[in-house]
């Protein structure tokens, strides 16, 4: 009964904005009972296994499952986690899809959700929660994608890789053998980091190697499941080749900053972007301490084009199915309100930078303008406010080769910029939008915002 | 820096396997950290290292981690060899593309500078001997712990390489050497001056046209009270002087405290004149003067901008250069900016009777004890000359003031050695002076203790230079952390490091100054 009268004010949820001239965007609106509910099973299994633990090893155990279901908790007890009915709703219908085509998955714990994290990921946490990034989503092209993602990390739980991997760390740590060697290690006063080195190396390729072998077994696994589907399995080749590249993609193209910021009476200056002199600039990404050989056997995953070569054969036996076979239109509307949903929680989890990032980008590409207007000049007095107060530092990224170039040239001028220059900045981008947003509430509140800091000077 | 290994011992705990009894990987590998610093290009801090033994190979032997980190703490290289156990770095820099650090070994008593390249790989190493009077010496002086890095000096030379500069003894004579280290090619070239004199100390200027710029005083012995002052220029290629200028011998005694090439591509020398027939070591100085000196050590032009005269226009000085509520000034730090503005900076200090010295004086019957002289530390100070070296302004930043009594014989020491002195035992809330690439900005730092209604505890306060506005702005060092410690970062930039104790959290993030 509750949930009704929750999903009614749902309905009846206020808009964000008020604009005649373009559609409403309204932030998803989870529902926090469900997310309860979620997290108080996760606890249960949690005390259910370290129940049945023999005493010898129950403290190792203990910690690794605590710091499971904090990890846990980080998603289901705040708004990364996506439980808005909608898009639930959606996901469910997919997973069920799966295991309606395989009786083995049926009665199944497993409890899969939408995150808004906006980095390109999936991933099975081992005692039943399967979260899936909002940032992948963004870059699927159809519902057979999506499925090979899900039927791959109902694979990992199914065949509980992460409790096997969890069990052979925790024997492995424990042996004598292990111990005695590093005793015996601790007692040595001469050339002890190199064995120490030697030791933990081996560990780790016998990990990542066993994980290898248990990404390949996911895969196949996950063809087995999906081709029972009536979904396309050449989704799994597509879907592999995106992983392939996504690190190199973005949904829009990349950010001009030097157009974006810059106004007729406040051009953007160069020297907010201008590269200087570092050090080690011109250390290459191979000039790490570890051989091409050591880097290729602490891979968690094969290569995708390995993974592409493991399964094109079975890929070709199969007949072609569908790319879509629940709602393609809610796919794609999905797709793009997550976009929204990243910049949102950027925002709410305090990263301004990536919240800014996002919303020039959105502006960049005149979509959802009244969105992405209202989030720049939001982002901007956010900046401002904390450089004042000396708090920006932890609010914002740093410039890191990893980085996106487009990126790394916002956060260099963030780093940059001084306090009035961002205030001259957004009372310049707020002139510049305010015929489109004059009857925008949230954006004249911004903007107000901007000429009280100018008026404090 | 003391500041910087303290966080990263720490560092180093916080990151300890929590399982204390049984045995981990974590918990047997042990990581002694030696040295930790800031790693500067001139003024601007690029990064830092942290050096750490990371293993023992034999009874002599260690091996080395040298960790070197970008500024905002990003781990750019780990670089791992083995030395003696005897080692540890004195300084480092930074020339823009490649990095220096001096190594010292200290029962061996040498030192090895070793260049690296922007591909992180060890270019050259250059070595130095030093017979047992120079370690003896630079023990007093070069390799005395000194945070406020008031000896060390190795300086940049964009691209090129790097200048040393470091206490020298040469027999009976107590002098400096200048070394250049050559980051292009394996090249090395040392100057120690010892002709004439018994002593002499020498201050690196900068560098302009192909010549290094050195200011010299050049004693007679350790008492002499009128050293003579010259500038020598020396070929950066060769090593060998190209001249030699008295700066004593035109209108004024001068006393250059550092050069700038300006916009229009020449060079000045800066800092306080005195009476031609003055004492450095007594008298009070007349001013500040400005010296354009080109690459042959010719003087163009000379300028002279008196305390009472020019600067008097500004605020209220007497004759004898004291500035009313405001003491006598201690220079800092002058720069020139890219719009051609030049500005010095320094901070008051005055003499005030001491009660515990004059207590002490009446209780010993005058024989002895405590100081009647105090020093109270006022305000900072900035006086701005335009390109053409005329006094355009000065303004004084108020802080709180602080006292500091000072050592039995400091009432005998004239007025400007007491700030020398007050400058020595780290009296002054001046912490340091930062500018930009293009010198279009500098940030001037300094400590202050304010005693609020919101706020009571020790502050980190700036003064920013920017496109011809100064603002002003401060942090609250005091938190609800275990500790707080400000560092240095790029101009107008500084970390901030919070330890907690409790959750055994080390929080640093770099955060601007307004």
């Amino acid at each position: 009964m509750k949930r009704g009268v929750i999903n009614l004010l749902l309905l009846f949820s206020l808009p964000v904005f008020c604009n005649s001239q373009e559609a409403i965007y309204q932030f998803q609106r989870d529902d926090s009972l469900l997310k309860k509910q979620w997290f108080e099973l996760s606890s249960s299994k949690k005390d259910a296994l370290l129940k049945k633990l023999d005493k010898k090893d129950a403290a190792d155990y203990k910690e690794i499952y605590e710091e499971r279901l904090k990890e846990v908790g980080s998603l289901l007890k705040t708004s990364r986690a996506v439980t808005e009915p909608i898009a639930h709703q959606y996901l469910q219908s997919l997973v069920k899809k799966i295991i309606d085509a395989n009786p083995e998955l049926k009665g199944t714990d497993a409890r899969i959700f939408f995150t808004r994290d906006w980095w390109p990921n999936a991933y099975s946490m081992g005692d039943g929660n399967i979260a899936f990034n909002a940032g992948l989503m963004v870059f699927l092209k159809n519902e057979a994608e999506l499925v090979f993602v899900l039927c791959h990390e109902l694979s990992h739980y199914q065949l509980d890789h992460s409790g096997k991997a969890i069990n052979k760390y925790i024997t492995q740590m424990n042996s004598k053998e292990f111990q005695s060697e590093l005793k015996k290690l601790s007692k040595q006063q001469y050339g002890r980091r190199r064995q120490l080195e030697t030791l933990a190396k081996s560990l780790a390729f016998d990990n990542r190697r066993h994980k290898r072998e248990n990404e390949a077994e996911a895969d196949r696994q996950a063809f087995t499941y999906m081709k029972n589907t009536g979904y396309d399995v050449n989704g799994i080749q597509s879907c592999l080749q995106l992983l392939n590249e996504v690190d190199d993609s973005t949904v829009y193209p990349p950010l001009d900053l030097q157009r974006i910021l810059s106004f007729d009476s406040y051009p953007f200056k160069k020297k907010w972007i201008l590269k200087e002199s570092s050090i080690f600039s011109q250390l290459g990404a191979d000039d790490g301490e570890l051989t091409k050989a050591e880097l290729d056997s602490l891979k968690t995953h094969p290569d995708c084009i390995t993974r592409i070569e493991l399964l094109k054969d079975s890929i070709q036996s199969v007949a072609k199915g569908k790319e879509f076979l629940v709602n393609e239109p809610l796919f794609n509307k999905l797709k793009h309100e997550f976009f929204l949903e990243i910049i949102e929680q950027n925002y709410r989890q305090g990263n301004l930078s990536r919240n800014l990032y996002y919303s020039l980008q959105l502006l960049q590409a005149n979509e959802n303008l009244p969105l992405a207007i209202y989030s720049v000049s939001r982002s901007l007095n956010d900046i401002y406010e904390s450089q004042k107060n000396h708090k920006l530092g932890s609010r914002i990224d740093k410039e890191h080769r990893e980085m996106r170039e487009d990126y790394n040239l916002l956060l260099r001028m963030l780093s940059r910029i001084r306090l009035e220059e961002i205030k001259e900045i957004n009372e310049h981008f707020c002139r510049k939008y305010l015929s489109i947003m004059k009857d925008n509430e949230a954006f004249m509140k911004e903007m107000k915002r901007t000429r009280l800091f100018a008026s404090a000077n | 820096m003391k500041k910087i290994a303290t966080i990263a011992c720490l560092v180093l705990i916080t990151m300890a396997s929590a399982h204390a009894q049984k045995l981990t990987i974590d918990n047997v590998h042990k990581m002694d950290l030696r040295n930790a610093s800031a790693i500067r290009e001139g003024s601007e801090v690029k990064g830092y290292y942290f050096f750490y033994v990371s293993d023992k190979i034999d009874k002599r032997t260690n091996e080395y981690t040298l960790q070197i980190t970008d500024e905002n703490l990003t781990k750019l290289k780990d670089i791992k060899f083995q030395d003696s156990k005897d080692i540890s770095i004195i300084e480092s820099s930074f020339n823009g593309s490649d990095l220096i650090f001096l190594f010292y070994n200290e029962k061996d008593r040498t030192f090895e500078y070793q260049v690296f390249g922007a591909d992180a790989r060890k270019k050259f190493s250059y070595h130095r001997q030093l017979s047992k009077k120079e370690e003896r010496y630079l023990e007093e002086s070069y390799l005395s712990d000194d945070e406020d890095q008031t000896y060390k000096g190795i300086y940049p030379i964009d691209g090129k390489g790097f200048i040393s500069n470091m206490p020298s003894r040469e027999d009976k004579d107590f002098t400096f050497q200048i070394d250049f280290f050559s980051s292009e090619k394996r090249k090395q070239w040392t100057y120690i001056p010892t002709a004439g004199g018994k002593r002499f100390i020498g201050d690196y200027l900068g560098s302009y046209n192909g010549v290094v710029y050195i200011e010299v005083l050049k004693l007679t012995s350790a008492l002499d009270q009128k050293p003579e002052s010259y500038v020598i220029g020396l070929n950066l290629e060769t090593g060998k002087q190209v001249f030699e200028k008295s700066t004593e011998k035109s209108k004024y005694k001068f006393y250059p405290a550092s050069m700038s090439v300006l916009n229009n591509g020449k060079a000045y020398l800066f800092g306080e004149y005195f009476d031609p027939n003055g004492n450095i070591g007594k008298d009070k100085s007349l001013g500040f003067a400005f010296w354009e000196m080109d690459e042959k050590g010719n003087v163009i032009s000379e300028k002279y901008n008196s305390w009472d005269l020019e600067l008097g226009k500004f605020l209220s000085v007497s004759s004898k250069g004291k500035i009313d509520d405001f003491g006598f000034m201690f220079l800092h730090n002058i720069i020139q900016t890219a719009d051609g503005s030049i500005f010095a900076v320094g901070e008051g200090y005055k003499k005030v009777a001491s009660a515990l010295g004059i207590i002490s004086k009446i209780a010993t019957r005058g024989g002895g004890g405590a100081s009647v002289t105090k020093i109270k530390v006022t305000d900072m100070i900035m006086i701005k000359f335009d390109k053409d070296f005329n006094v355009k302004g000065a303004t004084i930043y108020d802080k709180n003031s602080n006292n500091h009594e000072m050592p039995s014989g400091a009432a005998y020491v004239s007025t400007p050695l007491l700030g020398k002195l007050v400058k020595s035992y780290g009296g002054f809330d001046y912490s340091y002076m930062q500018w930009n690439k293009d010198y279009s900005s500098f940030t001037v730092c300094y400590s202050d203790y304010v005693r609020g209604k919101d706020y009571k505890g020790t502050t980190f306060n700036s003064l920013t230079y920017n496109e011809g506005k100064v603002s002003t702005d401060k942090i609250n060092t005091k938190t609800k952390s275990t500790w707080s410690i400000v560092l240095p970062g790029r101009q107008g930039q500084v970390l901030l490091m919070d330890y907690y104790k409790k959750e055994k959290k080390l929080d640093a993030h770099v955060e601007k100054l307004n």
